[in-house]
């Protein structure tokens, strides 16, 4: 009961409410803005929360996340622009319900079913994260190894449909992990001299190139002919909510409980989450026809989904440190920053740091309500902000931000080098996500994979001896068997082309 | 621009050539087995077989070896493009000696007026943005932004 109340203290103090409130508004701003994701606006807190404390350094986080994933609805249905790639999936459909007149109530819909589907991934969150940490403590390198194994392998199983072009970004991004000095042994390697580079790949620098840098370098081709946005303005929304929600309950619950369990495997996230509830949806609908044409069911489902994936992308990322996408894996540098390494260990030692995450995590998605009331209201104004001036202000905040990662050019070079690469990788269609997932795990993976091949002397078959490693494993290799028949078979589709 | 998969996998089978050839100047210890250069192999060998499933690919494709999206060909897009490197290369070259606040301020004021923001809006936004960031990074985070010549007024 001490922890809940030390957290209470934690959490409701002048200086951290404040911080959320200014995350929220800024988690509003980017979400709602289209090219801004919510990995993005992550990536850019992290240098300005670096300098805090750890609760409102997280508070910061959680509350520009959740906030984020709900007004990428809002360019969605006004102007069939997603403002994060969390609402792409259901982006036709609001836009097809604006058209028939119905942006009032899609607009209620969104916002009060992202509220209530992010509270059911935070109570998942809450429920499922100590038990987890408990059972987590007897794990050894074996379980370890394959946790992040599965992990990785997720990552690449459920964002992409080309395996090959997953699997080379996931290497990619381990090796990016090598550099620096060995866990092992100690000795540097591929730093070419550079005493820099001993340290590693400054990870913040490279999400900020890889999620802020390479998504300026996108849009910017087009930003010298952008003409004016003309968007309507937003009645009485709450209205006919209520028939929605006692014809439509189940859709809520369903999409919720997927967002939770696509959240919490490590590696997807969100717009993954939004993707898979939204063709459940369709599948299993009374009527199906409708789906395409502004039917209210689907968005239902999915937007509910992908706020609930975010809560529950904690619960990896917590209990085991492997990120439950690439917004956590964003957080478990975080962690690290602040001394807290995440793992079983952190529910025991400092349990009033997990308690307040969680208390924030309520808070955002309560005060998602009114926040997401005025920014829907508001948002004629907002989406009028010129591109013009703010993605050259954006540019110059990443330079900012990754400069005081390091306190050097050398943050501002390796920003610039990332962000190059990961516009060129997405150009030839390969997947950013799982090299990002690569970099912050390759550390764990390599130490536990040497340490096991030490203890049992090469042998890869007693990695499975233990019977959680060995289902872990089994699980592991499953995947990568039915990744090889997909490659050796490619006309067959993945999940998300159903 | 776009590689064709058959030279991009080609030059990933390079580039894991590479990689393996340095691991080999990684020291061995006496009675280790399982040093700093096993795992760095490992991740040589799995790029080097998705270079060669990618050259497999692109063969049997047969498309063009390059191919350019429109916007490279139109000069201004093009430019649009290689701004946003310049400004970074920019900071990254001349920060240190014009220090921050002026760099910061031409870097912004270029963009804007490149991507047509009217000079009215452009100039008191760029002033205001980058004494905004100076203040937030140098006086609230006490960030070491450079001083440059600025030196005798900070």
């Amino acid at each position: 009961m001490e922890p809940l109340i030390q957290a209470f203290g934690l959490v409701f103090d002048p200086f951290v409410l404040a911080v959320i409130a200014v995350s929220a508004l800024f988690g509003m701003f980017v979400g709602a803005m289209p090219g801004l994701t919510a990995t993005m606006a992550t990536a850019l807190l992290v240098p300005v929360t670096f300098f805090m404390p750890p609760v409102p350094a997280l508070g910061a986080i959680v509350t520009a996340t959740a906030m984020a994933i709900f007004a990428g609805d809002i360019p969605a249905a006004m102007l069939r622009m997603p403002g994060t790639p969390a609402s792409a999936a259901y982006t036709d459909e609001s836009y097809a319900m604006t058209q028939k007149g119905q942006l009032n109530l899609n607009m209620g819909v969104n916002l009060v079913f992202s509220v209530a589907g992010g509270l059911i991934g935070v109570a998942v969150l809450i429920a499922a994260a100590p038990v987890l940490a408990e059972f987590a403590l007897n794990f050894s390198s074996f379980e370890y190894f394959w946790l992040a194994c599965l992990g990785l392998t997720c990552a690449v199983f459920l964002t992409n449909a080309d395996p090959v072009k997953g699997f080379l970004s996931l290497f990619i991004g381990l090796l990016l992990a090598t550099i620096g000095i060995d866990p092992s042994a100690g000795f540097p390697r591929f730093t070419f001299g550079e005493v820099e580079l001993m340290q590693g790949v400054n990870f913040i620098a490279t999400m900020i190139g890889m999620f802020a840098v390479s998504e300026l370098l996108r849009g910017v081709t087009s930003l010298r002919d952008t003409g004016q946005v003309i968007v309507q303005q937003v009645g009485n929304m709450f209205r006919g909510l209520g028939d929605v929600a006692r014809r439509y309950w189940f859709n809520f619950l369903r999409g919720s409980a997927i967002g939770t369990v696509i959240g919490a495997l490590p590696g997807a996230g969100a717009d993954i989450a939004a993707w898979i509830s939204y063709a459940v949806s369709k599948r299993f609908s009374k009527e199906p026809e409708k789906f395409g044409t502004g039917h209210v069911e689907g968005i239902v489902d999915s937007t509910s989904a992908n706020n609930s994936a975010l809560g529950s992308a904690w619960i990896p990322a917590l209990v085991f440190g492997i990120p439950g996408d690439s917004i956590t894996a964003i957080v478990i540098g975080v962690l690290y920053m602040k001394g807290m390494n995440p793992g079983p260990t952190v529910f025991t030692e400092n349990p009033q740091l997990i308690y307040a995450v969680f208390l924030i995590f309520i808070l955002a998605n309560l005060i998602m309500l009114p926040l997401g009331w005025a920014a829907i209201k508001s948002a004629r104004q907002v989406l009028r902000t010129p591109r013009n001036i703010l993605l050259p202000v954006i540019l110059l905040f990443c330079i900012v931000g990754s400069f005081a990662m390091t306190n050097s050019l050398y943050g501002v070079a390796i920003m610039l080098v990332m962000g190059l690469f990961g516009w060129f990788l997405e150009s030839h269609g390969i997947p950013v996500a799982p090299l990002i997932l690569g970099l912050v795990l390759g550390e764990m993976l390599e130490q536990t994979f040497v340490q096991n091949m030490i203890k049992t002397d090469g042998n890869l078959i007693a990695f499975f001896s233990r019977p959680i490693a060995g289902a872990l494993g089994i699980a592991t290799v499953l995947i990568w068997a039915i990744m090889i028949l997909r490659v050796l078979r490619p006309t067959r589709g993945g999940i998300l082309r159903a | 621009m776009r590689l064709n998969d058959a030279l991009l996998g080609a030059l990933l089978i390079g580039f894991a050539g590479w990689v393996w050839w340095l691991t080999g100047f990684f020291p061995r210890f006496p009675g280790q087995d399982y040093g700093p250069n096993l795992f760095p192999r490992i991740l040589a060998a799995g790029i080097g077989l998705c270079g060669v499933a990618l050259v497999l690919r692109g063969l049997w494709a047969r498309g063009p070896l390059i191919s350019l999206e429109d916007w490279i060909r139109d000069p201004a897009r093009l430019l649009s493009f290689l701004l946003l490197p310049g400004a970074v290369l920019f900071y990254i070259f001349f920060s240190d000696w014009l220090g921050f606040i002026p760099t910061a301020f031409v870097l912004l004021l270029t963009l804007f007026l490149w991507f047509r923001a009217r000079p009215v809006v452009a100039l008191p936004v760029a002033a205001g943005m980058t004494l905004l960031m100076h203040w937030l990074f140098a006086g609230l985070m006490r960030v070491p932004l450079p001083r440059g010549l600025m030196d005798s007024f900070l």
